[in-house]
């Protein structure tokens, strides 16, 4: 470990309420030039609202912010570059329709260098290990790719302080290391103070100098890396000893861990029939890019199909397939061996399949309705005999869905915006799986959530799986699919990319599926 | 297991009693806000009627005694109430389904044009006549409504627009209607000097008028009433209602959940257009416009002030009763402001007025729920 350099940016004492949730209370942070430090919390514990404040996108009900010595306000994300703090955001901001040099170039004023920028571009790139074509389309580049514009966009202002908000979420393993050995370059060669914000407890050990854990809006923990280990870290994060499997998978302890406890699963029955089939499917989008290409898996009657992949590559399409929200231009979905017709309002539900979509406020539930409302939206007949909504009969069946899936809310008349985001999953759920689903369909189903809502959705999917329904799970997050699924399919560039079940598991060879076609540059 | 997962806070007792008396505070709150945003508006009214050199308390008599307490009046507010209501029934029904229809003062029209075709040519039993033509008015707005539909799900057209300019359209086919003996037009010997104007309906073809204390007014009234108590009633309890409903909030979950844009905005779109194609036979076949004839510009913007009805009433059908008969009382009211001194527009004037201190309250509301539900978003992030 090196010698702490002295302080680039400072957070004394910040506070900030939202309503009566006191998102930050007191936090102190000092960053060190040199060095990495790594932010660790669940969801809302606080650390990006923190991060916000260091750029200017909250202002801090009390508190300030310290900058060589000066206290000083920072009131947006310009005045925070003008300061020298820039960070790179968990959902990018770049412009699809432009080249990598001309996003990297937007923002600036004067005339406009072409040639200066390009060259400069590939300055950064080489220096900092980030290989890129700056003449590259970056609607055209994996995501990835686009991380690394924004990593440059960020750099090329030469900023003293650079934060990195869940940075791996859209990465291969291979490329987060890669983004590990270049932060490093960063802190060691030129001295800048990175804090890297992340709930994944074994990047944080594996990458950082020093960790400051935060719970429920306060920092609970200040440890330098070298002296820490994972139990104690998880411990203080979660306010608890983690002993359960999924809840270790949920933090990223361990991809190794999940992965080699292997021998409780069964192999499965030879007589598992295929429930969902989907044939050679092809989807385009509006713009004529290739969504989906000659995708085709099977989900048998029992079992957990992971699709795993890096996040942009078909996931979303695939979930809205199965939705009923997307057409397609090729092939067929079948539940049973019938072709289910694709695109047309509730066919894939009318078929049996249950969806926890990605996107709740999307495609789940109505915010506006009440939850007994949301319990009955598919299926509004079994509350209304000869067409009229029996209320009596509806408050009836959907407290004891309240009941049955422990949601918490004031009633079956309270609006579901009141609800808390895992309250609002377990609404979702509870109506899928009332309505006796043949096919269960969880996109990203524990995105948001905390570890106790995590470890819910976990159980469920078992659940449904144990009681024959062909559980397929979306997921970006590999922990989560090695802890929960019995076979695993790579979706890479909207196509299956490769195969494998728990028992023959490879993770390199996962590792190298998911980053599909970009092997190749993955090489230094 | 549960004792070491992290369950989410139970609501208790004390919470839920603090939610309680939140809304109570809330109710308080929303009254308030009311009579304030009212309060507001009848000072300004007031002031614009003492720059005008009037006397505020002159003009609102006079607007009460034109609306309900002069002998009759209240009658012939009914009467222009019905429609208003029939419009705003309509309104409602679309808006709820996500949908943006502001063209009923031509679909109105071109409902009042399909009825007068037909009840002047129909023959047969007179009642069988007033079903008839009010049914070609339901076809005809529906009709005019469905093209505007149509234009946007097969087309991308975005109904706000298309509704709108089609009312313009509306008013020149009517009136190409109206020069026409083959289509609209009454036969030469029945219409004097005047041009433009349509044969008259029979007076067993004619909608059959009540006379109470004194008022007169159509038995269309019952009509709208009845149709008001339907549509709250299909919306909040019926399969269809709710899946407008869905449609409306969520249009991506409707279609997960089986509710089909296409098939449900169009048939809200429909229905949208029969109110108001309704509204415009009843008008015809009712007495209080017109002198049971066609003529340019019959509509005389009772699609426009239904529209604002359905606004004001904020989407509830039974709230839009009372508006109706209040809007309709401005504009009867303003026949008796010519005795004041006061330039009748000044209703106008009152009207927007008033539709803005409705519609204030509202939107304040809406401002702070989002900022709430914002707020509790952000909570969880």
């Amino acid at each position: 470990m090196q010698t702490p350099g002295p302080a680039a940016v400072e957070l004394v004492d910040i506070t900030k309420r939202f309503g009566r949730v006191v998102a930050c209370d007191g936090v102190d942070l000092a960053l060190q030039r040199g060095r990495i430090h790594g932010i660790l919390g669940e969801n809302g514990a606080g650390k990006s609202t923190l991060m916000k404040v260091l750029i200017g996108l909250v202002h801090p009900d009390r508190g300030e912010v310290i900058i060589d010595g000066q206290s000083v306000t920072i009131t947006d994300p310009i005045d925070a570059a003008g300061k020298g703090i820039g960070m790179v955001h968990q959902h990018f901001s770049v412009v699809d329709a432009l080249t990598v040099w001309e996003n990297i170039a937007l923002g600036d004023v004067g005339r406009l260098d072409p040639a200066a920028v390009r060259d400069r571009v590939g300055d950064l790139s080489r220096h900092y290990g980030l290989a890129i074509e700056p003449d590259a389309r970056v609607g055209d580049l994996p995501a990835g790719m686009r991380q690394r514009v924004e990593i440059l966009k960020c750099l090329r202002r030469d900023p003293h302080v650079v934060v990195f908000d869940e940075p791996t979420s859209v990465l291969t393993p291979a490329e987060s290391e890669q983004l590990f050995d270049a932060l490093r370059r960063v802190v060691d060669e030129e001295g800048r103070a990175v804090a890297l914000v992340s709930h994944k407890l074994e990047e944080i050990r594996h990458a950082t100098d020093t960790i400051t854990i935060m719970r429920q809006g306060s920092v609970v923990e200040r440890i330098a890396t070298a002296d820490s280990d994972a139990a104690s870290l998880a411990r203080a994060m979660v306010g608890r000893w983690v002993s359960l499997r999924t809840e270790r998978a949920a933090l990223g302890l361990g991809i190794e861990e999940a992965a080699t406890v292997d021998d409780d699963v069964d192999d499965e029955p030879a007589d598992a029939r295929d429930v969902l089939e989907l044939v050679g499917v092809s989807a385009r989008g509006g713009d004529g890019r290739v969504l989906l290409d000659d995708l085709s898996f099977e989900v048998r009657a029992g079992e957990i199909l992971g699709v795993a992949g890096v996040e942009g590559n078909g996931q979303r399409e695939l979930g809205d397939l199965l939705s009923s929200l997307a057409p397609i231009s090729a092939g067929e979905v079948r539940v049973d061996g019938r072709p289910v017709r694709c695109g047309v309002a509730g066919a894939m539900s009318r078929a049996g399949i249950a969806v926890v979509p990605e996107d709740r406020h999307d495609s789940g539930c109505v915010l506006e309705m009440t939850v007994a409302e949301n319990l009955f939206l598919a299926e509004p007949e079994r509350i209304a005999p000869r067409g009229v909504i029996d209320r009596r009969r509806m408050n009836d069946a959907a407290i004891e869905l309240i009941e049955r899936f422990a949601i918490s809310c004031e009633g079956p008349d309270s609006p579901l915006w009141s609800l808390s985001g895992g309250n609002q999953q377990r609404v979702v759920l509870a109506r899928e799986l009332s309505h006796e689903p043949k096919v269960l369909i969880a996109a990203q189903p524990t995105r948001g959530l905390d570890v106790g809502a995590i470890e819910y959705m976990s159980d469920q999917l078992r659940l449904a799986a144990e009681t024959g329904v062909a559980v397929l799970l979306i997921s970006t997050e590999l922990e989560e699919i090695l802890d929960l699924a019995d076979r695993i399919v790579v979706l890479s560039r909207g196509r299956v990319a490769g195969e494998m079940t728990r028992r023959d598991l490879d993770l390199e060879r996962l590792g190298l599926l998911m980053g599909g076609a970009d092997v190749s540059e993955l090489a230094p | 297991m549960t004792d070491i997962v992290a369950q989410p806070a139970e609501n208790s007792p004390d919470e839920i009693l603090a939610a309680t008396r939140g809304r109570h505070l809330v109710i308080g709150e929303v009254v308030g806000l009311y009579v304030l945003s009212i309060a507001a508006a009848l000072v300004l009214a007031g002031l614009l009627v003492a720059v005008t050199g009037g006397s505020a308390a002159d003009v609102f008599n006079a607007l009460l005694d034109g609306s309900v307490r002069n002998p009759g009046r209240w009658g012939l507010t009914l009467g222009a109430a019905a429609p208003l209501l029939l419009v705003a029934l309509g309104t409602i029904v679309n808006s709820r389904a996500g949908l943006v229809n502001i063209g009923q003062e031509g679909q109105l029209l071109i409902g009042a044009a399909f009825a007068t075709y037909v009840g002047v040519r129909l023959p047969g039993p007179g009642p069988i006549v007033v079903v008839a033509l009010c049914g070609a008015g339901i076809v005809g707005g529906a009709l005019w409504a469905g093209i505007a539909g149509g234009l946007r799900y097969w087309r991308g057209v975005p109904e706000v627009l298309s509704t709108l300019l089609m009312v313009i359209i509306a008013a020149q086919a009517v009136g190409y209607g109206l020069k026409n003996e083959g289509l609209l037009l009454s036969a030469a010997g029945n219409r004097a000097n005047r041009n433009q104007v349509s044969e008259q309906l029979a007076s067993d073809t004619r909608i059959p008028r009540l006379t109470w204390f004194g008022n007169e007014f159509p038995t269309t009234v019952f009509l709208a009433i009845a149709l008001a108590a339907l549509v709250a009633f299909a919306l909040a309890r019926t399969i269809p209602g709710f899946r407008l409903r869905m449609l409306g909030q969520n249009p991506r979950t409707a279609q997960r959940a089986g509710v089909g844009a296409t098939r449900y905005g169009m048939g809200s779109m429909l229905i949208s257009g029969g109110f108001a194609g309704l509204a415009g036979a009843t008008m015809l076949a009712g007495g209080d416009f017109g002198n049971y004839q066609l003529v340019p510009g019959f509509s005389t913007n009772i699609g426009w002030t239904g529209l604002l009805v359905a606004l004001v009433a904020r989407e509830r059908a039974v709230a839009a009763i009372a508006v109706a008969f209040t809007f309709a009382g401005l504009r009867t009211g303003s026949g008796f402001l010519a005795a004041t001194g006061v330039e009748r527009k000044i209703t106008d004037v009152v009207q927007a007025l008033l539709v803005l201190a409705l519609l204030i309250p509202p939107a304040v509301l809406y401002i702070r729920e989002r900022r709430r539900a914002l707020n509790a978003a952000k909570e969880r992030v």
